[in-house]
């Protein structure tokens, strides 16, 4: 497999209060270019943490150890050509964005240099997993590599929380709202971005296009809402899409059609997918692999199918047992009325 | 058949938006048993939750029929209706946002207990104690505030303090939705155990068929305000003949664990 990004060693501690909490302990995990991944666990898990710390969304205050190295497609000029294997993730309206990242060590600790925390096997070592390109990019951006190549929110990664409404925007059109995210990060002009954000409300399925661009959030329904989060997080091209619970406060049925929605927009646009739920279930139906977390650390991770039927830990036992399918026995016929 | 502790007839709510007048609840009928859990299921905006609120009086129906213990409940007031409600409990998804978040433990057990005359100021300390306890929880929790405990640990303490009156119904809406999973079972074994022990009737509102199916023994679903279908809660759910019934039944995460 390809790596689009490879996490080593992650520790995050959040303080609070005069008191530190590891909100992630020492997690390493790839995840692969194009890949459905999902990461499970109950509160506490660290599981949006993980989300957050991808996508460098973390509160300053939070202290993070460890790496986390994306490896995205170079830009042409460098020469080295990316091996065939990275290419499927690349769809063609993407040509624009391209741009190189070098290894972007994310550990922030105060008094260190960065760069002492740069990995210590960039080029030798770990980097038999990968391919000879890989290297070649690596090397080749060394000398020519600057601080912001770094991937981007909203460009490299798209992102969708849980709650709709706390991520749009109650007081701009659904319209300017996906069309800002074209026009900040495609350079699209402003017609040009309302053009693309129309096709992407056509992309969501919302009804009545037109009218969707001209509406607030507060007429939608929820699960309308959380298509129009999902249109602006793709709006860009991202490489990475993460939804972190985004279908956790819809009902089952709405759920149902935005995962569908996700399953048909990552498979179309060639995305990689972090899915982030504390649903086993809906994780095995839509991933290809799962990561169970628990109290912060890596519990284990597999193919979806290994994880549901033979999983290694008890932990991950544990939840499948608790999942209450309609298949499952009732929890008790006796308690039934005595009349 | 016993009378039913608790009987609907016609129940119709209308909300005006717009000019506009929406049936959030339409001619809506339905009874329980003492002991029994009645399911009402379906989508958001179904009318679900607003069917709790009437049943809880926190808001008037335009149309129909409350019995409650054989009395006409919507034509209570003032001392008796509060007497009644003491009968009637809640619990909601948030017990977070249902409770004072500063006040403690102790404090959100003791409002029932003196509110209703339940106990004496000296023997509510024992009282309060004896209530964690029966909800699995130490009574070293009683001084602890509600918002320093865990969610599980809250929704127990809401469970608690809806038993403190000796109801015989609590309708429960969304009450573990907000759950994690293993949590989540124990609360459901808990509100077993009470309803076995103490025949309280639940009316149990949740968008998750599995849960119903779990739990309940009959089923409603709901759809735009009307009933769509109802009966015994596991042949709805394996053969449901509505389409509103066939769509949620569809949309449940399977959990298929056979190997490859």
């Amino acid at each position: 497999m390809t790596a689009l990004l490879s996490i080593r060693d992650l520790t995050v501690i959040y303080r609070r209060d005069g008191s530190e909490v590891a909100a992630l302990k020492d997690i390493s995990l790839d995840i692969a270019v194009g890949e459905r991944l999902a990461v499970i666990g109950e509160s506490g898990s660290g599981k949006s943490t993980l989300a957050l710390a991808i996508a460098r969304l973390l509160p300053a205050s939070a202290r993070i150890d460890g790496s986390i190295d994306w490896f995205l497609r170079p830009p042409p000029t460098l020469g080295a050509k990316a091996p065939p294997s990275v290419l499927p993730d690349i769809s063609p309206s993407r040509g624009e964005i391209a741009l190189s990242s070098p290894p972007s060590p994310i550990s922030k600790v105060a008094g260190e240099d960065p760069t002492a925390k740069l990995p210590i096997s960039l080029l030798e070592g770990e980097m038999s997993g990968r391919t000879e390109g890989g290297l070649m990019e690596r090397k080749a951006q060394k000398s020519t590599a600057k601080p912001d190549h770094t991937p981007l929110g909203g460009r490299d990664i798209g992102f969708v929380f849980q709650d709709p409404s706390a991520s749009l925007d109650p007081v701009m059109t659904v319209g300017k709202q996906i069309a800002e995210v074209a026009h900040t990060h495609l350079g699209l002009n402003w017609p040009q971005a309302y053009a693309k954000a129309k096709t992407l409300i056509e992309r969501v399925r919302l009804p009545d296009p037109d009218a969707a661009l001209r509406a607030f959030p507060h007429q939608l329904s929820g699960g309308q809402k959380q298509r129009v989060a999902i249109a602006a997080a793709i709006a860009a091209g991202p490489k990475l899409l993460i939804a972190d619970e985004a279908t956790s406060a819809l009902d089952t049925i709405v759920q149902a059609e935005i995962v569908a929605l996700i399953r048909q927009l990552v498979a179309e646009d060639g995305m990689t997918l972090l899915f982030i739920s504390h649903d086993i279930a809906l994780a095995a139906a839509l991933a290809e692999r799962i990561a169970v977390f628990r109290h912060g650390g890596l519990v284990e991770i597999g193919a979806a199918r290994q994880i549901v039927s033979a999983p290694r830990h008890a932990y991950t036992r544990s939840l499948l047992d608790a999942h209450l399918g309609l298949d499952a026995e009732p929890l008790s016929r006796q308690a039934g009325p005595s009349a | 058949m016993s009378s039913p502790l608790l009987s609907v007839s016609g129940l119709t709510k209308r909300y005006r938006r717009g000019g506009k007048t929406i049936a959030a609840v339409d001619n809506v009928s339905f009874h329980i048993e003492p002991g029994e859990t009645l399911a009402l299921a379906g989508p958001s905006g179904s009318g679900k939750s607003t069917i709790a609120r009437l049943v809880l009086r926190l808001v008037q129906p335009d149309a129909g029929d409350i019995q409650f213990k054989g009395e006409d409940f919507l034509a209570l007031g003032g001392a008796t209706l509060r007497a009644r409600r003491a009968r009637l409990q809640m619990v909601f998804q948030d017990p977070l946002a249902a409770f004072n978040p500063r006040a403690t433990v102790a404090r959100v057990l003791d409002d029932p207990l003196r509110i209703h005359g339940i106990a004496s100021r000296s023997e509510r300390p024992r009282r309060i104690a004896a209530l964690l306890e029966r909800v699995g929880l130490s009574p070293d929790l009683a001084p602890r505030a509600i918002h320093e405990i865990s969610g599980g640990q809250r929704q127990r303490v809401a469970i608690a303090r809806a038993i403190a009156t000796k109801p015989s119904l609590i309708v429960l809406d969304e009450a573990v939705s907000a759950l994690d999973v293993s949590v989540r079972g124990q609360i459901l074994r808990l509100l077993l155990d009470l309803q076995r022990e103490e025949r309280i009737a639940y009316l149990f509102i949740s968008h998750d068929l599995g849960v119903v199916r779990a739990i309940a023994h009959r089923l409603v679903i709901l759809d735009a305000g009307t009933i769509a279908e109802s009966g015994d809660a596991r042949t709805v759910i394996d053969a449901p003949q509505s389409a509103i019934g066939k769509a949620l039944v569809v949309a449940a995460p399977k959990l298929d664990r056979t190997g490859p």
